[in-house]
């Protein structure tokens, strides 16, 4: 067990190596000059010119990424290019504005968003269980019985909602004709529950429909056609064994579908204005600030090395021939 | 007219399919199980055995539907009472135990949990100590080693043989009157076999459980049933006790199937003797190590020795067997004859060519004088391809034929094995197994090979398909002058084909004798126990009571020191703990390697010496 997390975490740092070098890389060749875009475009060029020797901008890229890996390992991600430590975006004020150089750390801006990203996909895991596992389960007990065709439209149907359509809809519904539930920014737990709603229909076709196939392959197995024959009631042969069977494929699924989450995660927030991780990215991307860009998308697929590994250690304790 | 012992009376029971108004599986079954009775029932494949087996637990279902009839246990009706009735019986009075062991239970959980489980589902009643106290009684009655560590641990943790007796366990947990064995030894090494037949005799008598003993294989229903049932085509033909059964058939069929079943020993009982002929194949101490990672290291290996050591001339013309039980090497080694795999030390000659000497040009020349032929007739020949391209496919291979000769050689090999030549564009979808087998056979021979490597190649077949095999085989040998190497673990078929035996043991080759000398004395104290496991109507001249073994034999990674037979050998000597023995050749050609015959040997020559 331990060995296997010595192997797994290595193999998780050179993934993680690679991707960063590759990001890194990636926004270093993007047109767009990192000292240009901090002091503005009012400034003179001397100006311009300090700023890229001070942030070390002139040094080869391999030098750049060994200084950025050296901050890393002391968790220093950089900091933003627009962010002051205030708040307010820095964007209109002059080049000598003192709140240039008060620029927000990048981990200190991912780290308070986290929170909150965590709490909608966590959320919307449990929306996505709670409608897929009844309906998986007995699309699975009888296939090409209605169970089963009641699962395959369900999944038909929720495949094919665009999600921002589904989102701006809920809001429109529940927010403005009815006024339930509040639909943009974020002051409370209850502005979490449209936006996960609308990634849990996102994600749940893929659960009904490899529940619903692994339920089915599991219920032919020997040992659950036996099981009635040794004494085990039935409800108790479909609770212990057949889902506990028909998990792994399950969480092998969820490990994979971890990035098309994120995916959808970004529109979710932009949507409805939701001041999480996906917002953050995509103010960064559309004010090119770099940093942050980097930062997130090392932190993500940090994330995602790590989920890959906690799902492979679970499906390895559920099943114990599995090798790992 | 159920007589007041029967515990289970069966009354007129049909079982028919549901789409289907007037198919029969089960047609109108009747017989009661006394108390503390083993009831046997015989029948071959498809006969309706399992759904029988089933049927009696109201444990059938779709596409299968009850068409009739009753099943009394007590006075409860087990076809109609409510699900809360019926699991109070089955499962708990009613024990069932199935031919399948490493499928029967959960691969997730560790074996005691499961039991823990059945125990309590069927007696709510009872603490998850008293269970697992419970558990670890039955586990100890069927003398698995050390029951406290196994019980945590999961099935894939266990060979066929332990597996079947945690299932044993598993149905005798709540001290059924009722158990139905459906078939259990048939998917098991005949040793181990024989050692659960043994078992469930002792537990017999420990238990006092009617049983109804359910299997395809007439001797072993014989050892064991105080009556004997014959099911054909889910009727019932016969009812006699084994005695009368086999002594005084009444029923056609019955005359049949004891007509069929292979003899291995009597009066007019001989192998074919051997011949003296030059060598065609001579393989010289090879071995073969495979290794392996260890669970949970990162490259700590397990070295798994499969063939440790093998010699052995294969002379043109003959037919060799190698037996030995699951795991002993038998398919290593004959991946190594066919050269599949290069053996680590040691050579093999062919024709006097050293193998390993070849380059790939010449072997793959060489390789068309030997052939492989492989057990599975289904995964052994690809399904999108027709049959005649499926033969062709060696003669495009090696370049030999093409165009209308090659479509001749092909038709005429079709022929030769009794295959109708207009299957030729035919897939091969549909196909029987002796068919498909046929081609695999064709396959091989349209390149004229010297020597054919059959691993267990007929096993999967029937008596009778077997039997038409083996005509063919020989008709083949006598036109060819072709040489067999019968790796099997099927006594009966190596009894009767074989010029020479060889038995293997833990990748070596414990004795190598001719066939008559092999079965009728055996040097070799495996051997003996081999031969004492093999079910058999013939008065058997090795009782299992007496050289039977216990246990399985030692994992591959871990051989002991010493004669490695030695952990399971009756007869053990204290030099066996030290000393390997060497091969010893014996008066008549064959060669055995333990240290007793040597003693033996050494005896009798100083008596002789003293004598003159």
């Amino acid at each position: 067990m331990l060995s296997f997390l010595t192997r797994r975490l290595f193999q998780g740092a050179i993934v993680l190596l690679i991707v960063t070098f590759a990001i890194f890389t990636l926004l270093r060749v993007v047109p767009g000059d990192p000292a240009r875009l901090i002091v503005g475009g009012m400034a003179p060029d001397e100006v311009v010119v300090q700023k890229a020797e001070e942030l070390g901008l002139n040094d080869p890229i391999p030098v750049q990424f060994i200084r950025y890996l050296g901050d890393l390992a002391q968790g220093d991600l950089g900091n933003s290019f627009f962010r002051p430590k205030s708040g307010a975006t820095v964007g209109a004020a002059a080049f000598d504005d003192p709140s240039r150089d008060e620029r927000a750390e990048v981990r200190d801006l991912i780290f308070e968003r986290i929170p909150l990203t965590l709490q909608l996909a966590g959320l919307a895991v449990v929306f996505a269980l709670l409608m897929s596992f009844p309906l998986g389960v007995a699309a699975g007990l009888n296939p090409g019985r209605w169970q089963d065709k009641l699962a395959f439209f369900t999944g038909s149907v929720f495949v094919s909602i665009p999600n921002f359509w589904l989102g701006i809809v809920l809001a429109q519904l529940f927010s403005v004709q009815l006024g339930i539930l509040p639909s943009l920014g974020y002051k409370g737990f209850e502005y979490t529950i449209l936006p996960a709603f609308v990634l849990a229909v996102g994600i749940s076709p893929f659960i009904i429909r490899t529940l619903s196939v692994s339920i089915a392959g599991v219920m032919q197995e020997e040992f659950i056609n036996v099981a009635p024959l040794r004494g085990l009631r039935r409800a108790r042969i479909v609770a212990a064994h057949a889902i506990r069977n028909a998990s792994i494929p399950l969480l092998n699924l969820f490990g994979i579908q971890l990035g098309s989450l994120l995916g959808v995660l970004l529109v979710v927030e932009l949507i409805f204005d939701y001041p999480g991780l996906g917002r953050l990215t995509i103010n960064a991307v559309l004010q090119r600030d770099f940093p942050i860009i980097q930062g997130v998308a090392i932190f993500i697929s940090a994330a995602f090395v790590f989920i890959n590994i906690i799902v492979d250690l679970a499906a390895s304790y559920i099943d114990p021939r599995l090798e790992y | 007219m159920a007589d007041n012992n029967s515990i289970l009376s069966v009354r007129n029971l049909s079982v028919g399919l549901e789409k289907d108004p007037d198919a029969r599986i089960i047609d109108d079954i009747s017989f009661d199980l006394g108390g503390g009775k083993v009831l046997g029932l015989i029948g071959e494949a498809g006969s309706g055995k399992t759904v029988l087996a089933r049927a009696l637990i109201n444990g059938i279902g779709s596409p299968l539907i009850y068409r009739g009839g009753d099943v009394h246990y007590q006075d409860k009706n087990i076809l109609t009472i409510p699900i809360n009735e019926l699991t109070k019986i089955r499962g708990n009075s009613i024990g069932y135990i199935g031919s399948n062991p490493a499928g029967a239970l959960d691969p997730t959980v560790p074996i005691g949990g499961q039991i823990v489980e059945k125990l309590r589902s069927v007696n709510p009643s009872m603490s998850r100590k008293q269970a697992t106290d419970r558990a670890l009684e039955v586990l100890t009655a069927v003398r698995i080693p050390s029951p406290e560590v196994r019980f945590h641990e999961y099935p894939f943790q266990f060979s066929g043989g332990m597996m079947q007796r945690v299932m044993i366990v598993d149905a005798l947990v709540t001290n059924p009157s009722v158990l139905i064995a459906d078939n259990i030894t048939q998917a098991l090494d005949v040793t181990v076999a024989a050692q659960i037949i043994r078992l469930i005799q002792d537990l017999r008598d420990q238990f006092s459980t009617a049983i109804l003993f359910i299997s395809s294989s007439l001797p072993v229903v014989e050892t064991i049933a105080d009556e004997v049932m014959v099911l054909q085509q889910g009727k019932i033909v016969e009812q006699a006790t084994p005695k009368a059964l086999i002594t005084k058939p009444k029923h056609e069929y019955t005359k049949s199937l004891l007509s069929r079943l292979p003899r291995i020993w009597g009066k007019d009982i001989k192998g074919p003797d051997a011949v003296e002929t030059p060598n065609l194949m001579s393989v010289e101490d090879v071995h073969r190590t495979y290794y392996v990672r260890k669970k949970g290291t990162f490259r700590d290996m397990n070295a798994v020795q499969a063939v440790r050591g093998v010699s052995l001339d294969i002379r043109e013309g003959e037919n060799i067997g190698v037996v030995g039980e699951s795991g002993c090497g038998k398919s290593t080694l004959t991946r190594l004859l066919a050269w599949l795999e290069e053996p680590q030390t040691g050579t093999i000659k062919f024709n006097g060519q050293d193998l390993s000497a070849l380059d790939q040009k010449e072997l793959t020349k060489l390789r068309q004088q030997f052939q492989l032929l492989l057990q599975d007739p289904y995964s052994s020949l690809p399904s999108r391809m027709s049959v005649g391209r499926i033969i062709a496919e060696p003669l495009l291979i090696h370049g030999i034929a093409e165009g209308t000769k090659l479509k001749e050689r092909v038709r005429a090999a079709m022929t030769e094995v009794g295959l109708d030549p207009s299957l030729e564009n035919q897939l091969t979808v549909g196909l029987s197994a002796g068919q498909r087998q046929r081609i695999n056979i064709a396959r091989a021979l349209v390149l004229e090979p010297k020597l054919m490597i059959l691993d267990e190649t007929l096993s999967s077949l029937d008596q009778v398909e077997q039997s038409k095999l083996f005509e063919l085989f020989d008709k083949l040998q006598k036109t060819h002058g072709f040489t067999y190497i019968f790796i099997s673990h099927d006594m009966a078929l190596v009894r009767k084909v074989c010029h020479r035996v060889a038995v293997m043991y833990l990748g070596r080759i414990v004795e190598l004798a001719e066939n008559n000398t092999l079965f009728e004395n055996p040097a070799h104290p495996y051997s003996r126990a081999l031969l004492s496991a093999v079910p058999t109507l013939d008065v058997h001249p090795f009782k299992s009571d007496e050289y039977l073994l216990e246990g399985e034999p030692p994992s591959p990674v871990h051989i002991p020191p010493g004669c490695s037979y030695r952990t399971r050998c009756p007869l053990a000597l204290e030099i066996c703990n030290r000393i390997d023995p060497k091969a010893t050749m014996l008066a008549g050609g064959g060669q055995v390697s333990c240290h007793l015959v040597d003693q033996d040997q050494q005896a009798q020559s100083e008596q002789a010496a003293t004598v003159t």
